[in-house]
């Protein structure tokens, strides 16, 4: 009786299984940032300081700066036509200083350009590129992409010298979802004619914004009369206020279509659009996203239970096997070693062989040769025919 | 030299009388102008290969058919053979023999995933020591039968034996065909490999297998555990870094005990691990430190912001691993417990009595409460916190829950390997996807050198599935593949439209292709002027 009770186990476990269960879609367990200015000069002070006040939003709401990639072109903070050394504000009461002791720049001054971004992006970096300034994200990451700078017509300029297209977001985006290196962006951007950014992106999972609509402006809020310069875009502004009256902290519900729903024609002063399209689920799955999901670093905690007393046996039972295999580790090594004394005589020699100076890179090393040998023989030949052709003229 | 005179010639000729035809050409001059608009083209279609080959983007043939079979999962059907071989020592061999005849037969009949093939095997009798000694070879299990009172099974905890213990009367007859005893150790075996069955069938689910190759399917609830399991578990990497942090919320204590605490409490696991992962350590003090969140007693949404990820210096970017963090927070603050949240409300019962939660792919946060003068956390104060980090490091490695230690291990190996071919796998799909994508993507050679390494190792790893060499393969062509799609040269300008090249050459070479194009139109025309006149002279003295 007792086998036939077990056995029936597996039986009923078997029936209950069905074809096909639909695989639920997975939450996300880390967010990032990636906040761009692209723009240089003093007179696009508030440029700086847009990005820098999201900047600060994201922090406070828990992103850590190991997961926030901040570009700033120039340094107003120390520019010399700064009446506020070392500060940047983002308001003309100058209440908080942007800058601060306590911010991490990633991408600084000329290595802010198109290329890198783009590289950013897709993480088609360099052995060398610290893993501060690589987004090292996955499927499981949300990610916040916001943009500020000079644009127009599906076009923005990164630091009045190239511009990226929209048509290279879209496929840099592409990339990423190919390589599952997201699990759902918002895409914030913060310029003239910003809609049209966003307008050729076709991945999965995007749920788009921009400022103003194809050829409209996107305008500052108000200008510092003692820094000089406007301080804050209209767009940015009413953002951060949303964010800082209605998102508090991070346990805030307020849904992203709240967010979108503030924006208004009269206090932006352009039609700022949204895009859900892309996102499974459509707008309606869209709007429902929590603003922290991208804004902020929520993530599901698992508290432990009770405390699990077979740990200690484990434990126990664990450094015995270890002895177990560090004996037999040893026994190993002793006989590899036996192997390695007679691999070390021969060593010496290769030694010798490569002490003698070579190209950082072997490759194409002759094809680089032919091509010089045939440039030279070609000039030389050049040269001997047109001696040739000179002399029967003589 | 003599053009221009010939030309000026040409224009007063003009201006004197219309009627006047210019002064004939020499023939000299006529040849030396055919040579010199002859040259100049000359040179023109002898750079036009040198501009062609020069200014096309590169891309090296990559085998698409083959590699979008490996995304789909066509070209390789993970199978895990896993042999287990039964003792029975005090067993006939022919006893013996029709007892593993029927076991596997039960075993085929509950098998409903053909990926993760149980297979016995009988092993010589010998002595336990012997066997668990070279139990290197690809053997996943032992059973030990043992004569006993009753039928029961134990897991041995420090080697993978499964000791059955069964009454003798039991033994199969060898004319029966079903054995109680038989359906006993077949359907011991499957709760046994239960979990890792139903992980592996997740990935594959979750991956693009073509449907045949799938597992039955699982329950929406066993595939949210599971889930929730590879929500936890990092992605794997060959290193971690581990961050030991003590912070209080006061000026003590000032110093701890880590480096013993981790000696005795943790080593024996990485150890453990190490053929799987290595592990480099680091640890930091951090006095006065706030938490994210200041109330008191702490509710389980206060708990995800807790860690105050700005002000705490978490991520130190040491070398290229991962990073898991483990904290140690002293403070007066507990968690308390709440309002049962939503999802599971047997969770908010069992907070009252922890001090711990984990943070999915992240690491783990343990709240110490001292005596407030205490200025050193001691080594006995550390057990606890240790082996709770302990524990969650073993999950956030994504370590099975069942089982004992020796086969979770071996069946973390197989998972993760399973979890790398899959990962390589979906990396060369996508490549092979983005270079149709994307015609004007440069793809270097050594993308191409990279796919074929990583072809290569996916073979070898899909022939050793399960054992030591299928992980080492599995891990050498995820490697390849990543570095493959992240090849470094594979970025720059990728939309660049026909209208931004003619607006970059015309007016580069239009300038220079009009009096080219308008000489070389001369020269034909006077040809077949002269050949007509030729002819035509041909003719006359014919004629005459």
């Amino acid at each position: 009786m007792r086998l036939s009770s077990l056995l029936r186990v597996p039986a009923l476990f078997a029936a209950a299984l069905f074809a096909a269960a639909p695989v639920a879609q997975a939450e996300h367990t880390s967010n990032w940032a990636v906040l761009v200015s692209t723009s240089r000069f003093w007179f696009n002070y508030r440029h700086l300081a847009n990005v820098l006040s999201i900047y600060r939003t994201v922090k406070r709401l828990g992103i850590p700066d190991s997961q926030i990639i901040l570009m700033l072109p120039d340094d107003m903070a120390c520019n010399p036509r700064n009446a506020f050394p070392g500060t940047v504000y983002s308001n003309a009461d100058r209440a908080v200083d942007l800058y601060g002791d306590n911010i991490e720049v990633d991408y600084r001054g000329y290595e802010v350009t198109v290329e890198n971004f783009i590289r950013l992006l897709t993480d088609r970096v360099g052995d060398e590129m610290p893993r501060s300034k690589r987004l090292l994200t996955d499927d499981r990451s949300n990610i916040l992409v916001y943009m500020t700078g000079h644009g127009g017509n599906e076009f923005l300029k990164f630091q009045d010298a190239e511009e990226i297209g929209a048509f290279d977001l879209a496929d840099a985006f592409e990339q990423m979802w190919e390589k599952k290196r997201y699990h759902e962006i918002l895409f914030m951007i913060d310029t003239c004619q910003a809609n049209t950014m966003y307008s050729k992106l076709y991945s999965p999972n995007i749920i788009a914004t921009g400022s103003s609509e194809l050829d409209q402006s996107s305008y500052s809020h108000h200008a510092d009369n003692d820094v000089g310069v406007a301080v804050i875009d209209r767009y940015t502004y009413y953002n951060l206020e949303f964010l800082e009256t209605e998102v508090r902290d991070t346990s805030s519900k307020k849904t992203v279509g709240d967010l979108f729903d503030s924006y208004t024609y009269e206090k932006i002063h352009s039609h700022a659009g949204v895009r859900y399209d892309l996102f499974r689920g459509g707008e309606e799955e869209a709007r429902s996203r929590l603003v922290t999901d991208f804004f902020g670093n929520v993530q599901n905690v698992e508290v432990d239970g009770s405390k699990n007393t077979t740990l200690e046996e484990d434990l126990l039972s664990l450094s015995r096997t270890i002895a177990a295999l560090q004996q037999k580790a040893e026994e190993e090594e002793q006989a590899a070693r036996q192997n390695t004394t007679e691999a070390v005589k021969s060593k010496p020699m290769a030694h010798h062989k490569t002490q003698f100076a070579k190209p950082l890179t072997d490759e194409n090393w002759w094809t680089k040769k032919i091509f010089g040998a045939t440039a030279l023989a070609g000039c030389a030949l050049l040269w001997g025919i047109s001696s040739f052709l000179e002399a029967p003229g003589k | 030299m003599t053009e221009p005179t010939v030309v000026a010639g040409a224009v007063i000729a003009s201006d004197k009388s219309t009627r006047k035809p210019p002064p004939p050409e020499k023939a000299s001059d006529v040849r030396r102008r055919t040579w010199v608009i002859l040259s100049f083209w000359f040179i023109v279609l002898c750079l036009l290969p040198i501009w062609w080959r020069t200014t096309t983007i590169y891309r090296a043939n990559l085998p698409l058919d083959e590699m979008l079979e490996w995304a789909d999962g066509k070209a390789c059907r993970p199978v895990f053979p896993l042999r287990i071989s039964i003792q029975a020592d005090a067993l006939q061999e022919q006893e013996a023999q029709n007892l593993l005849r029927l076991t596997q037969h039960a075993l085929d009949d509950l098998n409903d995933f053909s990926g993760h093939h149980l297979r016995l095997q009988l092993s010589p009798p010998s002595t336990v020591e012997h066997q668990s000694r070279d139990r290197d070879d690809d053997t996943a299990l032992i059973i030990r039968l043992v004569p006993g009172e009753f039928t029961s099974s134990t897991l041995d905890p420090y080697a993978p034996i499964l000791d059955i213990t069964y009454p003798p009367n039991t033994i199969p007859s060898p004319t029966s065909s079903s054995s109680s005893l038989a359906a006993y150790v077949a359907s011991q075996l499957r709760t046994t490999f239960a979990e890792e069955q139903a992980i592996i069938s997740y990935l594959l689910s979750t991956n693009s297998m073509p449907t045949e190759h799938r597992p039955q399917g699982l329950t929406p609830e066993a595939a949210e555990s599971l889930s929730k399991r590879t929500t936890r578990s990092l992605k794997y990497a060959p290193t971690y870094h581990l961050t030991f942090s003590l912070f209080t919320s006061g000026p003590l204590p000032s110093s701890w005990d880590i480096e013993a605490a981790i000696d005795s409490y943790m080593r024996p696991v990485l150890d453990v691990l190490s053929p799987i992962h290595n592990f480099t350590i680091d640890t930091q003090v951090q006095l006065y430190a706030s938490p994210g969140v200041q109330s008191q007693i702490l509710n389980k949404e206060d708990l995800s912001s807790f860690v105050n990820a700005a002000e705490w210096p978490l991520s130190p970017s040491i070398g290229g691993a991962p990073t898991i963090n483990f904290i140690l927070f002293v403070g007066n603050q507990t968690i308390g417990s709440t309002a049962p949240s939503s999802d599971n409300p047997d969770d908010a019962t069992n907070i009252t009595t922890t001090s711990s939660w984990l943070l999915p792919q992240w690491g783990t946060v343990y709240l110490l409460s001292l005596p407030p003068s205490s200025p050193h956390v001691s080594l006995a104060t550390l057990k606890q916190p240790l082996l709770t980090f302990t524990s969650h490091l073993l999950s956030l490695t994504g370590t099975p829950q069942s089982g004992s230690l020796p086969l979770r291990l071996s069946t973390l190996a197989r998972i993760r390997s399973a979890d790398l071919l899959l990962r390589a796998s979906s990396t060369l799909g996508s490549l092979a996807r983005l270079s149709l994508a994307l015609p004007s993507i440069a793809i270097p050679g050594s993308v191409a050198d990279g796919v074929q390494k990583t072809m290569a190792h996916l073979r070898l790893a899909c022939e050793t599935l399960g054992g030591a060499e299928g992980l080492a393969h599995a891990r050498i062509a995820e490697a390849e593949a990543e570095r493959a799609f992240f090849e470094k040269s594979m970025v720059g300008q990728l939309y660049f439209p026909d209208e931004h090249k003619i607006a970059v050459y015309l007016p580069l070479l239009g300038p220079m292709a009009v009096p080219l194009a308008m000489g070389l139109l001369n020269i034909v025309k006077e040809w077949t002027k002269r050949r007509r006149e030729k002819k035509e002279r041909g003719v006359e003295k014919k004629n005459v």
